[in-house]
């Protein structure tokens, strides 16, 4: 708002005669304004343009150029204060100077001035009165990934992230504040630059199911890490109360660069780097191997081998022994990332353009990759009077991802260590005459996709009054995917005896496309120590997502799989668009008094096409306040080492409307499949018109402090979310003839948890400086209330007072030293054990603590940057991942303590060949129990970043930086299988070693 | 209450006098004048229920859906998944050659559990076809069709229920028996004892042969008919001992002149053969029948199954079934059998056979069971010796009930094999399980006569325990 006041003739005019009198009144003072000028650098001696020079109590001042320079007609007595985002301010009396030139120190704990986005409006870090964190551009800078989100694992409070698969392109779990809801999805809302962005993968389960966990290729990966500016997530009510209906998993809000001055700035990047599998397991080799396997014929009174035990039974090689992992996921993938930026502008218009193009193999055998080519165009306009702004941003990307056609991480732990070699001796796949299903066979398959995306958004805002601006945000969003997965017969046994009529191919071909309005209108009101700032605002969204899936089998030759065409048999599997609407209106009232006492009111009606005419509204909305108790003049001067401290408290209600679309209408759908060429017509869903909003009640309160000028700062966080009346998909046994139904539940959930974050400047020298960054969060979940819990289809899964993230599972007692098979407890004494009867024990697989550590330590121009991420949880183990010890199989080694005769004391069974069924189903039961659940818990080196900065290196201006960076580098844990991380059956997370060159001039 | 928030900004908002209380006045009004724009239509691919039931080209297309579900994932199907080969594989039909273990090998091996993908499998598929038979008769019942449209729709549907409830039952035992939609009852039914299941079949059946045409609109005896249900009917009684209405049932079948008996062996499957009742399309013309893709094999070892060697050696010297419904693969040391009752193993230009669920042969059988049970010697020889003439053999000389009971069990094992578990289905029904398959399966327990019910339903319905027992 500075710089709207334009004095009418009147006042100037008697501003004049003033100065006149002032000056004719006291003739000695020295009132003469003289040219001072200067230079402004920051503490290496760079320029800094864009620096605010302004006289004290005059309204009066200019910038710094690019080259850090400045005049200004200034008198004697007066004050200079130089100010600039991110720097500490400094006041410079004239005097006789007539030039000045200063450094000004960078102020990272400059609190006033980290302003954080909150959605609709902005608030600094200071003055928030809900529960808002951020990572910046640095810290995801640093980090050599591909996906936005995983820049974000570990790095904030109450945000656990997981990602499902090593494969480029695979997406991530994302949990804020635990799980709410019993079945419903518990993914936050994303919004990128104002547009909300639906997180669902558009990749179809049977084009994509058997290679990225779940088809979430991540849409996320459209956005390339190196163009965001920040990324900020809203937990508790009082930041996403605003978002309604949406609120109640969080909100991730992520923001893009922008330019960052008015000088012509480029920025030039090239980096590359070495992928892979960070641990293996240990399995038995071929010794052991044979010998469980002879042991368990034995064991089952077997003296001769059947038939189709090839690993023993003499047809295949009993001296052969390979490392499967070695050969099947030992391979080494690289990745290349090129970056180009330019930004400038003038002091009205600025720009930002930004391309990028990277790609990326995997460890598997063969010739695949991901590729992404993105761009990002930026564009502010300030006009003249700086009464009406726009910004328009522009975000394209192309991917294309070839990925092989199955994960063989399955079948690197499982192979037998003695199964034969995968090639022969001419190049062809080995089948060893039919009995060995090559897991190279999938390799002939492939997979493909290709995705678009585009994200569009423009701001406009206009000051129609002092303090009064309406604004309006426009975007829109397109995505479209087209993806295939082929099957030759070639990838089969041959001795299935197929051709090329068995060929098939499942592709798919997605498309997602949104807009929204938002007009808005600001109104900004102070008054000595009052303020007030209002909002209110009218949201319209729309969604259409199209898909067209189809089946096609049957070719003349391989060489034409590609072409569905070509197929003697065509299904369309899916043709269908969906459509989502939505509108709301939201409006916000922010008062404080003093810049000490704060009151925040947030409210949302919302309105959603995914409910029925009677429910299709529901109200939401938050009150948050806070005491910043260290501008009190009392503590002030009590308390001289306590530079900060607030107190805020914030309760309130959101919901969540993930339930998908047209849930209430009773429908019948196509099915796409042929019956006497009568394409079927099926029932859709389980029909329940009656469903409606459920309720998510946010309460928190925290302490935020700083001390030693803010060298140390802290924030304690404590939350209580209850959610209610939860919308989920119920499951149901299949007499109903349907896994579920969509209905409200009357369960009551609460999630509660300490966050705790600490931030320090360790030292901070004209040469060093060390910083040290922590965060923890101890997460609670307790099921409250359940009415009627014992009648329901949940009777055998929850308990009431007991996490919703439990699994009842049977107790494992222990290996029964007579007889050698697993025992459990009879939990309910009939003599034997049964499921779930006798699954009374819990395992709890939620994390009870998680957080990070980073140290930044930087010495001259060397940079070093630590993160170490930690999680203590229990998973599913390696001893439930594979068959039966003894089947056909690999095993980890730890079975090799199996029992052997009567007396022995251990805890792994007997091995059985598949034959003994009391052995077979002691192991079923045992995959069952809570011995296959182990501690999972891991402290990661999760990233290192080394750079080293030479500057002016050109044109005496730029610099150059070398960095080397390295992800997942180096994981301690106690648990027994590859990856504490890893979705089993899936690759693992891989480790990255990056180096990478950049230019800034 | 949340409306109060909004009440209270207003408040606060004319307390300053601002323009913001009219503008939340004038939004809020927008938006309940938008209401209308929140309706999203319907998704393309989707119709409103009840506009199903007004038409009797939507009211087929529902059905069509139930038959390629039995096509393609229920019981009755040829693949992996189906009680064809997973039956065999549990009684002494066929041996097991997969290197991967599969679910199937829990059912070679007699280690079936709770948890197999299979136990689910029948169980889910079935009930989901029952739900939909269920939505039709529910439909059609609210629908504005005349019951002229409505009836043979309704008789399809009665019969499909019954046929879907019957393997259901014959699987695990005692089940729930679905007669409607209501998820709020189905959630938590309890099992019922075999003979009330056994009277809901019936009176299913009899609905359906009461609404039912004699001849399916294509001609190919590929959607449910009078002589289906009939034929159904026959069995049922046939399992439930019921001698009189069987003979009944079976002989409307036999002479009601609609199904020719095919004295050709290798005819019996050919889609266009006239002693098939009931079969089912392929997806799509040219296809393979799932069983034809499944048993046909080149090169030995077998991939999948074979014919077991006690299977192929005690065939009767001179059964021409031998030579024609199976066939020998050797590698040069070994030879293995596999079952060959279609021949067609891939896709061709056209489909040469269906698969078969209902075929005169069987009704025979059914017949000659009865007469035998009910004394008439003679006239259960003559229908015995219809089956082994086409088989090139010589009429029985069994001439004792015992005797000819005997030779029935022989007879349904060589003309049934490998067709939807025949030969466990009659191993169980005859009390024959433990003295033939406790030799030759060392996991073999008498408790393996049932399934156990699946885990997951056990979990979310507990009105259904206790387990079957043994598991």
């Amino acid at each position: 708002m500075k710089n709207n006041y334009k004095p009418t003739l009147v006042v100037r005019f008697s501003l004049c005669i003033i100065v006149f009198f002032t000056v004719t009144i006291h003739p000695i003072a020295q009132v003469t304004n003289k040219l001072v000028s200067g230079t402004v650098t920051d503490i290496d001696n760079n320029p800094l343009p864009g620096v605010n020079v302004l006289i004290k109590n005059k309204n009066r001042g200019t910038t710094t150029q690019l080259n850090g320079s400045w005049e200004l007609l200034a008198t004697s007595q007066d004050t200079l204060v130089f100010s600039f985002l991110g720097f500490k301010p400094v006041n410079k009396i004239v005097g006789n100077k007539i030039t000045i030139n200063l450094q000004l120190l960078e102020d990272a704990t400059a609190l006033d001035q980290v302003v954080l986005n909150a959605g609709y409006y902005k608030v600094s870090n200071k003055e928030k009165t809900g529960s808002i964190t951020s990572v910046t551009a640095k810290e995801i800078e640093n980090q050599p990934v591909t996906n936005p989100l995983a820049a974000l694992q570990g790095r904030m409070t109450g945000v656990n992230i997981q990602q499902t698969s090593g494969l480029p392109g695979s997406g991530f779990n994302v949990q804020i504040r635990g799980k709410n809801s019993i079945t419903a999805g518990t993914d936050p809302l994303y919004i990128i630059d104002g547009v909300p962005f639906n997180p669902q993968s558009l990749s179809a389960p049977d084009v994509s199911g058997n290679l990225i966990p779940s088809s979430d290729l991540s849409p996320f990966s459209f956005l390339n890490p190196t163009d965001i500016e920040s990324i900020e997530v809203l937990k508790d009510a009082d930041a996403t109360a605003i978002y309604g209906s949406r609120g109640a998993n969080g909100v991730v809000l992520i923001t893009t660069k922008n330019s960052s001055g008015e000088k012509i700035r480029f920025t030039l990047s090239a980096q590359s780097g070495l992928g892979g599998v960070a641990n293996t397991q240990k399995l038995l080799n071929t010794t052991q191997y044979l010998e469980m396997r002879r042991q368990a014929f034995s064991n089952d009174g077997m003296t001769e081998y059947p038939p189709n035990a090839y690993d023993i039974n003499g047809t295949w090689d009993q001296n052969r022994y390979t490392d499967w992992q070695k050969i099947l996921l030992g391979g080494t993938a690289y990745n290349q990332r090129y970056n180009a930026t330019v930004s400038g502008g003038n002091k009205n218009t600025s720009f930002f353009l930004s391309g990028g193009y990277q790609n990326e193999t995997t460890v598997f055998p063969g010739d695949n990759f991901y590729k992404r080519a993105n761009g990002l165009a930026k564009l502010n306009h300030n006009a003249a009077d700086d009464n009406f702004k726009v910004s328009l941003s522009t975000a394209y990307s192309i991917e294309n991802n070839k990925l092989p056609g199955g994960d063989l991480s399955f079948q690197a732990l499982t192979l037998p260590p003695n199964a034969p070699q995968l090639y022969k001796e001419d190049g062809s796949l080995n089948w060893e005459e039919g009995t060995f299903n090559n897991p190279l066979g999938v390799l002939e398959g492939e997979y493909k996709t290709k995705r678009n995306s585009l994200l569009v958004n423009a701001q406009m805002e206009y000051t129609l009054l002092k303090g009064l601006l309406i604004k309006a945000n426009a975007g829109y969003q397109y995505s479209s995917l087209s993806e295939y997965h082929t099957y030759p017969n070639t990838q089969f046994n041959p001795f299935f005896g197929l051709d090329s009529s068995s060929s098939a191919i499942y592709t798919n071909e997605g498309a997602r496309s949104s807009w929204i309005a938002e007009p808005q209108i600001t109104y900004r009101f102070k008054s000595g120590e009052h303020a007030l700032q209002v909002l209110a605002g009218f949201s319209a969204q729309q969604e259409s997502n199209t898909r067209f899936a189809q089946y096609a089998s049957g070719f003349a030759s391989n060489a034409l799989i590609r072409n569905t065409g070509a197929a003697s048999f065509l299904q369309v599997t899916q043709d269908d668009e969906t459509i989502y609407k939505y509108e709301a209106v939201f409006g916000r009232v922010n008062y404080s008094y003093g810049k000490r006492y704060l009151l925040n009111i947030t409210a949302r009606r919302d309105g959603s096409s995914r409910f029925g005419n009677n429910d299709r509204f529901a109200n939401f909305g938050a009150l948050g306040m806070a005491w910043i108790f260290s501008e009190e003049q009392a503590l002030k001067d009590k308390l001289p080492f306590l530079s900060y401290g607030k107190i805020r408290t914030s309760y309130g209600t959101t919901g969540n409307d993930q339930i998908g679309d047209y849930k209430y209408l009773d429908t019948y759908s196509t099915n796409g499949i042929a019956y006497n060429g009568t394409i079927g017509l099926s029932p859709t869903a389980l029909y329940n018109p009656n469903f409606g909003w459920e309720v998510n009640r946010k309460a928190e309160a925290a302490l935020e402090l700083g001390f030693f000028k803010n060298r140390i700062l802290t924030t304690v966080n404590y939350y209580n979310n209850r959610s209610s009346n939860q919308l989920v998909e119920v499951p149901l046994p299949g007499t109903t003839g349907f896994t579920g139904v969509l209905a409200n539940l009357d369960a009551l959930i609460e999630n509660t948890g300490w966050e705790f974050e600490l931030n320090s400047t360790n030292i901070k020298a004209e040469n060093w400086r060390w910083s040290t960054s922590f965060n923890l969060t101890l997460p609670e979940n307790k099921l409250l209330e359940f009415p009627n819990l014992e009648n329901s289809t949940y009777a055998n899964s929850y308990v009431i007072g007991e996490p919703i993230t439990i699994q009842k599972v049977l107790r494992h007692t222990g290996v029964d030293p007579e007889s050698g098979t697993h025992q459990f407890e009879d939990f309910n004494g009939d003599g034997q054990i049964s499921i779930p009867e006798d699954s009374q024990a819990q395992v709890d697989t939620a994390p009870t603590f998680y957080g990070g550590l980073g140290n930044t330590l930087s010495y001259g121009n060397f940079e070093i940057d630590a993160f170490f991420q930690f999680s203590k949880q229990k998973a599913l183990n390696n001893k439930v991942f594979g068959t039966t010890p003894g089947v056909l199989g690999n095993q980890p080694v730890d079975v090799l303590d199996a029992w052997q005769e009567p007396g022995d004391i251990t805890n792994t069974q007997a091995f059985t060949s598949g034959s003994n069924p009391e052995r077979s189903l002691a192991y079923f039961y045992l995959s069952q129990s809570d011995a296959a659940y182990s501690d999972a818990s891991y402290i990661r080196l999760k990233n290192v970043a080394l750079s080293y900065t030479i500057k002016k290196v050109i044109k005496g201006a730029g610099n150059a930086k070398v960095f080397i960076q390295g992800q997942n580098l180096v994981t301690w844990t106690p648990y027994k299988g590859q990856d504490p991380e890893q979705t089993q059956g899936f690759l693992p997370p891989l480790r990255w070693v990056q180096l990478g060159l950049s230019l800034t001039f | 209450m949340k409306l109060n928030i909004i009440h209270r900004n207003e408040q606060v908002l004319a307390g300053h006098k601002i323009v913001g209380n009219g503008v939340l006045f004038i939004l809020l009004l927008l938006l309940t004048g938008c209401e209308k724009d929140l309706e999203p239509g319907l998704p393309s691919s989707q119709l409103i229920g009840e506009a199903i039931f007004d038409d009797t080209a939507t009211v087929d297309a529902a059905l069509t859906s139930i038959y390629s579900g039995l096509r393609d994932n229920s019981t009755v199907e040829g693949t992996p998944s189906g009680a064809t080969v997973l039956m065999g594989l549990y009684a002494d039909e066929l041996d097991y050659y997969r290197a991967d273990a599969q679910t199937d090998a829990a059912f070679f091996n007699h280690t079936v559990l709770p948890s197999n993908g299979a136990v689910d499998g029948f169980w889910n598929n079935n009930y989901a076809l029952i739900y939909q038979s269920n939505a039709i008769l529910e439909g059609l019942e609210e629908g504005g069709l005349t019951m002229e449209e409505k009836g043979p729709f309704m008789g399809e549907a009665y019969f499909l229920r019954a046929y879907l409830h019957f393997y259901l039952s014959q699987l695990y035992g005692e089940i729930p028996y679905i007669v409607s939609t209501d998820y709020t009852q189905n959630s938590s039914p309890s099992r019922m004892p075999l003979p009330e299941i056994y009277e809901l079949i019936e009176q299913d059946l009899l609905q359906a042969k009461e609404l039912l045409a004699v001849s399916d609109a294509s001609g190919e005896h590929i959607r449910a008919t009078k002589g289906a249900a009939s034929a159904l009917l026959a069995r049922c009684y046939l399992y439930t001992q019921q001698w009189e209405k069987a003979k009944t049932e079976s002989t409307a079948v036999i002479e009601g002149g609609v199904y020719v008996w095919q004295p050709e062996l290798d005819q019996v499957f050919l889609r266009e053969s006239p002693s098939i009742i009931w079969q089912l399309k392929p997806e799509f013309e040219g296809a393979a029948t799932k069983a034809g893709e499944i048993f046909v094999f080149e090169n030995g070892p077998p991939p999948l199954y074979a014919l077991t060697d006690l299977f192929i050696s005690n065939f009767e010297s001179g059964d021409l079934r031998k030579g024609i419904w199976t066939r020998a693969i050797s590698d040069g040391t070994d030879t293995w059998y596999h079952a060959f009752k279609y021949k067609q193993n891939t896709a061709l230009g056209s489909s040469s056979e269906y698969s078969v669920l209902f075929r005169l042969a069987e009704v025979y059988l059914i017949r000659a069971e009865t007469l035998v049970r009910l004394g008439n010697i003679e006239a259960a020889k003559n229908d015995i010796n219809k089956i082994r003439q086409r088989a090139g053999l010589d009429g029985t000389k069994a001439n004792s009930v015992d005797a000819l009971l005997e030779e029935l069990v022989l007879q349904r094992k060589y003309e049934l094999f490998t067709e939807q578990g025949h030969r466990w289905f009659d191993l169980k029904r005859l009390q024959l399980a433990n003295e033939i398959l406790g030799p030759v399966k060392p996991n073999w327990n008498p408790t393996d006569v049932l399934l156990p019910l699946p885990q997951q339903e056990l979990i979310l319905n507990p009105s259904l325990q206790p387990q079957n027992p043994g598991y």
